[in-house]
């Protein structure tokens, strides 16, 4: 039943390939003289830069190497950028946009046009035309236009703003969605159909239907037409919220049908959308060890594509729209957590599953820890955001997010939002540590050793997972919830014993209570009010037809249609919460497993 | 008269729309650790569901973890709750990392909340907290007829008769003198069901299917729920059933959770004590009684017998169908004395072999026992709707079609 096991055969069957070229390359001179041909070529193809001070350095880090096995070695065992097994990239560009003229590194990448910065900032707060408004005041900052989304509780538990006890929690942490034209206006202003624009929405339990919501409001705007050029990402990643999460609404049998349903939409009618982001971040925030991370979100994403293949979906199509997210955070792990991950997917997609190279790629979205900042002395957390982002961008993730350093207590105000973009700014942009050299820290003693330690421990989980019949089997034992809480546990009493110093904490810390004065951001009641008005005059207007756009989902639901397709025709008349209400009757509930 | 050396029982929870238990998973291990009880309540829950389950499992204090926003209300919401039902001695304390400020917690405790912990606090600090504010004797600890909920007075007289198992209920009871006439087999108006099954077989699920089934079969049919979980050896007990029963967190349902406090058996010394309360108490108070009372053993062995023969009235052993061998099978008791067998997870493979050779051995006992096949972890399933039907014959078949609100 699980592929795990067939996963870890191919990773270990490519070490043993990896050392016969080894062998090979040494043994047979033919073979030894083509490769050190081969590398000779690539090293004098890859072109210098000049830095402001004037010197001229290569755009690509290669090692300096002369023997055929050592060759063989990275080529096999690590390969070029943007080449199997992607440990270095996953691209053969990387965050040298807009420096120099240089043509791409080893001459099949993509053009520098196509390169897009990686930089994004996750917004959401109050009603619909607050966050519309941070959109457009984010955006004024950015050269492309990134709107990543986040949602209220009310939102991302599927309920409406005028549930009981709704109150008090309406446009906190994220901005409130209740119905079609809160997503219009969420997005106002901004040419959805736009190549140079792409919308991320951070949401689960309910995602189908709010993609669906997006759709419909784009398609009033923009008509039919606009559907296929739709650019973004819904997270949507269930299995993660049955592990560590909690956002989820239905059993996960259902769960996974909608999602599936969803996943089979998009990629028919909209081809630039990715429809699910893989994570291992809130997984890490809730207490996961950086390996169990990795190990959790990689056989997460592999059961997602065992069943998206059952489906009969090809893995050609979907394997290229799946991406990931991972948490980035202080532990050494760190270092090269991205670049195992990497190599075990692009392992694991062609070995096990078939895919072609388009569909090999473990592409990356990195977050910086929420987890490692804290509220005493806040101002301390723009130095770990900082460390967390070198080593986010050391292992070539394809985009990032900063977080505010007053995360810890608030949602962040527009003073440290703006400090966390300009972290990646100088991170990237002032500082030459990425900018000339696209791999300037790849491939170190240091991280080799790391990435076999690593990865043998990403590995042995994955034989965890599978001895209990695999990812669904293990969530019904509650085996990743139950290790996660463990780890939790372990890092607490670490903290508290001070075996993991935290400066300000347990470590130089100063007798002074946490600041008074700090600018807190907060809905006003009146405005949490007036979308509770709101949502209730939507209902009130359509009560004729909500009860027919209910009735005809139920039906889709019962007799085994696409359940996301008739979802777009629901949200015309329907509030997430009449739809969560009315599935939940059809399919029942998520029982929590604690 | 509370026994000094009862352990400290709290709830914790997380509210409504967050599901944060990274922290109050720790807490609750901590807290168990130093000798507490803890039921825990789940993450997602109303402030109903968080003030219900309080004043039925009288606990000393309600523990919150809100890291989502909107403290400030809900904290007060919840005491508000507490409150109105005559509860205001159960303390509240909690915490929310860094999204509670130092002035939203002086708003809070102003408006009663015991304590809220800042980030930085180490799990002891909490711990030591809960134990010396919540470790003393309650004032007022005689049941109060008046100004309370017939919840809390149940539930207090509950307490009463746990920590003093071995005390007649009338004298725990004291002012109810004319309760200690009635035995277990002198009020027949509430049906009692005994529900026992080793670990993981699914029980606590399947009961809440079947207080599910019979919420919506009646409009105004009560439950009481007696649910016992094993006390964590030399410490106290994390009580979780709550969290998975999210049907039974409902005005019609009175549950209980129990530690076994060092019992063997499955049930513990204040079961039947307490089986006497539920059934008289209601009655008492000048409301209905309880129409329903089912007992949750602690997951049982193969020799346990944990119901006395006039303890309830109809027992349900449930069973999941990788129990093992056949050999297994001829050693679990139970089986001999259950009046219904239940094999859970009929998904699983061995599901099939399971119910044939269970009914071999019911077929050779020749009592007229019954077997029935659910899958409880399905919504609306076939097999939980028989065992429904068989428990209560008069009432209308899949009931559970019916739309029912679980979470607000």
């Amino acid at each position: 039943m699980s592929e795990l096991s067939n996963i870890i055969s191919a990773v270990e069957s490519h070490h043993r390939f990896v050392e016969d070229q080894v062998r090979r390359a040494r043994s047979d001179p033919h073979v030894g003289e083509e490769l050190l041909r081969r590398w000779q070529q690539t090293i004098s193809a890859i072109p210098n830069t000049a830095t402001p001070t004037g010197l001229r350095i290569p755009r690509l880090a290669l090692p300096q190497l002369d023997e055929p096995g050592e060759i063989a070695r990275y080529i096999y065992g690590e390969g070029l950028p943007g080449e199997f097994p992607f440990v270095n990239s996953a691209y053969p560009q990387l965050y040298t946009h807009g420096n120099g003229q240089a043509k791409p590194a080893n001459g099949n990448g993509k053009a520098d046009d196509k390169m897009e910065e990686p930089t994004r900032l996750f917004a959401g707060l109050g009603l619909a035309e607050d966050t519309n408004q941070r959109f457009h005041y984010l955006t004024g900052h950015q050269r492309s236009i990134r709107l990543s989304t986040a949602f209220d509780g009310p939102t991302l538990y599927g309920i409406d703003s005028d549930a009981d006890g709704a109150l008090g929690k309406v446009g906190e942490g994220g901005v409130a969605i209740d119905t079609v034209e809160d997503m219009l206006r969420l997005y106002d202003g901004f040419d959805l159909g736009d190549e140079h624009l792409s919308v991320s929405m951070t949401i689960n339990g309910p995602a189908p239907a709010i993609l669906a919501m997006y759709i419909a409001a784009a398609r009033r705007r923009f008509g039919l037409q606009v559907v296929p050029r739709l650019r973004g990402t819904v997270q949507a990643d269930i299995l993660k919220e049955a592990q560590a999460q909690n956002e989820i609404l239905f059993p996960l049998d259902e769960c996974l049908r909608f999602l599936g349903d969803m996943v089979e939409y998009t990629t028919r009618h909209m081809p630039r959308w990715y429809p699910i982001s893989i994570s291992g971040y809130h997984i890490a925030e809730a207490g996961a060890t950086p390996v169990q991370q990795a190990a959790y979100t990689l056989s997460n994403g592999f059961t997602y594509a065992e069943l998206f293949r059952q489906r009969g979906l090809d893995v050609n199509v979907f394997g290229p729209r799946l991406s990931f997210f991972l948490d980035c955070g202080l532990d050494v792990e760190y270092l090269v957590l991205a670049r195992v991950c990497r190599k075990i997917w692009a392992i694991g997609m062609r070995d096990v599953f078939g895919a072609e190279p388009k569909a090999q790629l473990f592409k990356l979205h990195t977050q910086t820890s929420g987890r490692s900042l804290i509220a005493r002395e806040f101002r301390n957390n723009l130095t770990r955001t900082a460390v967390e982002l070198l080593l986010a961008y050391i292992n070539a993730t394809n985009s990032c997010h900063s977080n505010s350093a007053d995360e810890p207590f608030t949602t962040p105000s527009e003073e440290y939002v703006r400090l966390a973009a300009h972290a990646q700014s100088i991170v990237l942009e002032e500082s030459g540590l990425f900018k000339h050299t696209m791999n300037l820290f790849g491939s170190s003693p240091g991280m080799r050793q790391l990435e076999s330690v690593v990865e043998a421990a990403i590995l042995d989980e994955f034989r965890q997972i599978d001895a209990l019949g695999g990812v669904l089997a293990a969530v019904e034992q509650r085996y990743q919830r139950s290790q996660i809480q463990l780890a939790a546990h372990r890092y607490e009493q670490q903290v508290h014993s001070g075996a993991r110093p935290i400066v300000g904490l347990n470590l130089y810390r100063a007798e002074f209570p946490a600041p008074h004065d700090m600018h807190i951001v907060r809905t006003p009641l009146r405005k949490q009010r007036a979308q509770i008005a709101r949502v209730r005059e939507f209902k009130r207007r359509h009560a004729k037809s909500a009860g027919r756009a209910l009735d005809r989902l139920e039906h889709v639901v019962t007799n085994g249609g696409n359940v996301f397709a008739e979802l777009i025709e629901t949200v015309e008349y329907c509030t997430l919460g009449q739809i969560t209400a009315r599935l939940r009757e059809i399919v029942g509930c998520h029982r929590p497993v604690i | 008269m509370t026994n000094a050396t009862a352990p400290i029982r709290v709830l914790t929870a997380v509210p409504l729309c967050d599901g944060h238990d990274s922290a109050i998973s720790s807490i609750n291990l901590e807290l168990i650790h130093h000798g507490v009880e803890v039921v825990y309540l789940g993450y997602n829950r109303s402030v109903r569901d968080i003030v219900r389950a309080a004043i039925q499992e009288d606990v000393r204090a309600i523990g919150i973890s809100s890291y989502n926003g909107g403290h400030v209300e809900f904290f007060s919401a919840v005491l508000a709750g507490l409150r109105a039902e005559g509860a205001g001695d159960i303390g509240v304390f909690g915490g929310g990392g860094g999204t509670i400020t130092p002035r939203d917690a002086a708003v809070m405790q102003r408006r009663g909340v015991d304590r809220i912990f800042f980030p930085g606090t180490s799990l002891a600090e909490i711990v030591e907290y809960v134990k010396i504010r919540y470790g003393r004797a309650r004032r007022g600890n005689r049941v109060n007829g008046r100004g309370g909920s017939v919840d809390r007075a149940v539930a207090r007289l509950i307490t009463a008769a746990e920590e003093r198992p071995n005390l007649k209920s009338a004298r725990v009871i004291g002012q109810r003198p004319h309760s200690a006439q009635h035995t277990a087999g002198e009020s027949k108006t509430s049906l009692v069901i005994g529900i026992t099954g080793p670990g993981g077989a699914g029980k606590t699920t399947l009961i809440d299917e079947l207080v599910l089934r019979l919420i919506r079969s009646n409009a105004s049919l009560r439950i009481a729920i007696l649910s016992h979980d094993p006390s964590v050896i030399g410490s106290g007990a994390l009580l979780g059933d709550r969290a998975a029963m999210i049907h039974s967190q409902h005005d019609r349902v009175f549950m209980r959770s129990f530690a076994s406090r060092g019992q063997a058996g499955g049930v513990c010394a204040a079961t039947v004590p307490c089986l006497h309360i539920l059934r008289d108490i209601p009655a008492h108070a000048g409301v209905p009684p309880f129409d329903v009372i089912l007992v949750e053993t602690v997951g049982i062995g193969q020799e346990a017998m944990p119901f006395a023969p006039d303890f309830v009235d109809a027992t349900v052993l449930v069973l999941s169908p990788d129990y093992g061998s056949r050999l297994q099978l001829q050693k679990i008791a139970m089986l001999d004395v259950a009046d219904i067998v239940v094999i859970n997870k009929s998904d699983l493979s061995p599901a099939m072999t399971a119910s044939a050779e269970v009914q071999r051995r019911l077929d050779v006992n020749a009592r007229g026992q019954r077997l029935v096949t659910t899958c409880a972890k399905r919504h609306r399933d076939a097999g939980v709707d028989e065992l429904f039907a068989m428990l209560w014959p008069g009432s209308r078949r899949c009931a559970s079609r019916e739309p029912v609100a679980v979470f607000p």
